[in-house]
């Protein structure tokens, strides 16, 4: 249910409209709404729709970056420092792994879970094993998520767990996405999750999120 | 435009045609060939077909010399005989076996309107009429063409499917499955090889050509499918590294080729060597073929495809990059497409009320819609206001149903991003090329467009959606198959040869991952508009 103070939010979040979404965040703090507030029942409610809207048949890419756009911008109108790591927030960190250059997927995911109110830490492309781990570590990471548009890349992705486990994070989760990745099952791959979309990345952690609160 | 009415298993096919050129020829293009023994002199008598209604002019001397009165009083006639300029109703008596093998339908358009006498290369001793083959090995198709070497008159053309296709249908699962496994590599090779041998024995066995005139034999292609042809370095093109550094695929050995495909044995066969990981020299052949770097008006070039190769002259320097943008522009993953060939809608224009009336290449039942059609259909829906420049149905639907002939096809939201997607990447292709030359769009003054889609496209169209640049109409030069049109000339010419390899010193690669303004570009050229200058 959407509360009605954030239905224009939502809305303009919706329809991409990155101008209409800043200024409707910004009335709303004005407003005296707390950013807590504006993310999980503005941005999302939001993401919660647009998962809805975008099965296969209904896909749009630029429908997706322009809302992503709109949720970024709102999210650093709110957090201009990165969003805080306390209030019980998940950290992810994510990253396209070296020896890829193609990151749009990357970008995508990461607006998608900012969307959902996670703290995403984004080390960019081409990104060593060891920038990823070292960040994971920094960052108290609940999982790290590391994509890939090509099938080099995946010699890149095994590494990832037993580097982990070198640091005795083996706890931390690793979630793998892409067109090179998601044609691989995670045994293949040593991760703990293929996602398909960045949507279906973002609810198995939201059900990996959940379960570590019940 | 006339049609050929064909009755062929108890149904009937319409083929619209050009007059010109002879019944044989144009069912040669279709999935109905006749059979035929000889290039369509009347010296077989083997392609005949009943006349069923319409006017067929009267019986040549050779048709009288094959076909009796009797049969001639029935209505049967030999195909390569008859030039309709009319309907006609006709009835294939002697049909081919089925085959992968057909003319590509422009080939005489492309040939024909080409000047071009053997220049500088010299003949082997000894060999009367000597021939030579041009081929483009792409990715989805292999097209050959035949000439005589001693006039430079083109004789055949053949255009067929890549049998690695089942080894996957792009180039990077291709690419993936040789390095796993050397006998998928060894196998990948030898099914184009036989490809190669089996397009030549069809032209030799309907033409009446003996393969052994055969002495020149020139190759280009995409560079993944000259590395899987020559079984090198294949693995090398899946690293990003490579993609824009020369990658030597060369074949070592050509002498079992030359046995296979039953050529003179002294012939010469020649693979063009890529200029890149990404760029093959396919694009350096349609760059010789469209002189693109010539003169001082900035050209761009475009050959559509998975991998879009994209170059652009500024007048000065030449800049060449690749496009990963899907296999839209070839309909591939599009849930109402079919391939560029019979069947296909390739035209779509509005009827009187508000309808979609589409135009069918080679036969009236459509299977779907090729690339051109997907273009043309998406700017219809546009201009009617039932499509947003976003992509998304005006009334929220999921897709849009219309009539093609007898079948019923649906564009899904689904296809249209698709296609967006594909144009977004050749969008910002162009945006780099012209950030890094410091041309703007506008100042461009010819922009050619290669490969079997840009062949059928409808310029307006594409320049509604923003698929190519809005200039003038006439800037744009829609030229087929370029890559065989530029290897034909650079086996028949070494002044064409040395300009290729002058090309391929001077190219300036970009790798569009790397570029810094990919995202933004992408973004802007998603939208179905116009494109837009920056």
């Amino acid at each position: 249910m959407i509360n009605s103070e954030m239905n224009k939010l939502v809305e303009t979040l919706l329809q991409g409209d990155h101008a209409g979404a800043l200024a409707e965040a910004k009335r709303l703090r004005a407003a005296g709404v707390a950013p807590e507030r504006i993310v999980t029942e503005g941005m999302e409610a939001a993401m919660s729709r647009l998962d809805d809207k975008c099965t296969v048949e209904s896909f749009n890419l630029l429908e997706i970056m322009l809302v992503g756009r709109a949720v970024s911008a709102v999210a650093n109108e709110l957090y201009p420092e990165g969003m805080p790591p306390e209030q019980g927030r998940a950290t992810f960190v994510i990253a396209t792994l070296e020896g890829d250059v193609h990151d749009l997927g990357k970008n995508i995911t990461r607006m998608v879970l900012i969307g959902k109110g996670y703290r995403v830490v984004d080390l960019g492309k081409d990104c060593p094993v060891e920038n990823l781990v070292n960040a994971a570590q920094r960052e108290q990471a609940d999982a790290v998520l590391v994509s890939g548009l090509i099938s080099p890349v995946i010699a890149q992705v095994r590494k990832v767990r037993p580097a982990l486990a070198e640091r005795g994070l083996g706890g931390i989760k690793v979630v793998a996405g892409g067109a090179a990745l998601k044609q691989s099952s995670a045994e293949a791959l040593n991760v703990d999750y293929v996602a398909e979309t960045a949507f279906d990345g973002a609810r198995y952690l939201d059900e990996l999120m959940r379960r570590r609160h019940e | 435009m006339p049609e050929l009415i064909l009755g062929s298993d108890g149904e009937t096919h319409r083929i619209s045609f050009e007059p010109g050129p002879s019944v044989r020829d144009v069912l040669d293009t279709t999935d109905f060939r006749v059979r035929s023994g000889c290039r369509g002199l009347g010296a077989c008598g083997l392609c005949r077909v009943r006349v069923a209604g319409g006017e067929s002019g009267a019986p040549t001397l050779n048709e009288r010399i094959h076909l009796s009165p009797e049969l001639l009083s029935q209505g049967v006639r030999l195909a390569c005989q008859i030039l309709p300029r009319h309907d006609l109703h006709i009835e294939i008596l002697n049909p081919a076996p089925p085959s992968n093998w057909k003319s590509t339908p422009d080939a005489a358009l492309l040939h024909n309107a080409r000047d071009q006498p053997r220049e500088g290369r010299l003949l082997p001793p000894g060999i009367k009429h000597p021939c030579g083959v041009a081929v483009d090995l792409g990715t989805t198709h292999l097209c050959l063409s035949l000439f005589d070497l001693v006039n430079g008159r083109w004789l055949a053309d053949r255009m067929g499917h890549n049998p690695q296709a089942n080894f996957g249908a792009d180039v990077v699962t291709r690419l993936a499955a040789a390095v796993e496994s050397p006998g998928a590599a060894r196998e990948m090779s030898r099914l184009v090889v036989m490809a190669i041998g089996e397009g030549l024995l069809d032209i030799a066995t309907r033409e009446g050509f003996d393969l052994r005139r055969i002495v020149y034999f020139t190759l280009v292609g995409n560079t993944a499918m000259l590395a899987l042809l020559s079984g090198r370095n294949s693995g090398l093109l899946l690293q990003p590294d490579y993609w824009i550094r020369p990658v030597d695929c060369l074949p070592l050995e050509t002498s079992a080729w030359v046995a296979a495909w039953g050529i003179n044995p002294v012939a010469a066969v020649e693979v063009i060597a890529p200029l890149a990981g990404f760029v093959g020299s396919d694009l350096l052949a349609g760059l010789v073929a469209m002189h693109l770097a010539e003169g001082e008006a900035p050209a761009l070039f475009i050959d559509f495809g998975t991998n879009s190769e994209i170059a652009l002259w500024s007048g000065e320097a030449l800049w060449v990059t690749s496009a990963a943008g899907g296999p839209a522009f070839e309909s591939s993953g599009i849930s109402c497409g079919a391939p560029a060939e019979a069947g296909a809608v390739f035209r779509v224009t509005l009827g009187e009320e508000g309808d979609m009336v589409c135009r069918i290449i080679g036969d009236d039942r459509a299977k779907g819609l090729c690339g051109s059609g997907l273009v043309d259909l998406i700017a219809r829906l546009l201009e009617t206001g039932r499509l947003t420049r976003t992509g998304k149905f005006a009334g929220g639907e999921a897709g849009f149903t219309f009539n093609a002939g007898e079948t019923v096809l649906t564009l899904t939201k689904g296809d249209v991003d698709l296609l967006q997607r594909a144009k977004a990447a050749v969008g910002a292709g162009i945006r780099a090329l012209c950030d890094s030359a410091g041309v703007g769009v506008g100042q461009l003054r010819r922009v050619c467009v290669g490969g079997a889609f840009g062949r059928y496209l409808d310029v307006g169209s594409a320049q509604a959606i923003g698929l190519l640049p809005a200039l003038p109409q006439a800037v744009v030069e829609l030229a087929g198959n370029t890559a065989l049109a530029g290897c034909c000339d650079v086996m028949l010419s070494s002044l064409a040869a040395q300009r290729l390899e002058r090309l391929r010193g001077s190219a300036r690669l970009i790798n569009l991952a790397s570029y810094p303004g990919f995202e933004d570009a992408f973004l802007e050229n998603l939208y179905l508009q116009p494109m837009r200058e920056e």
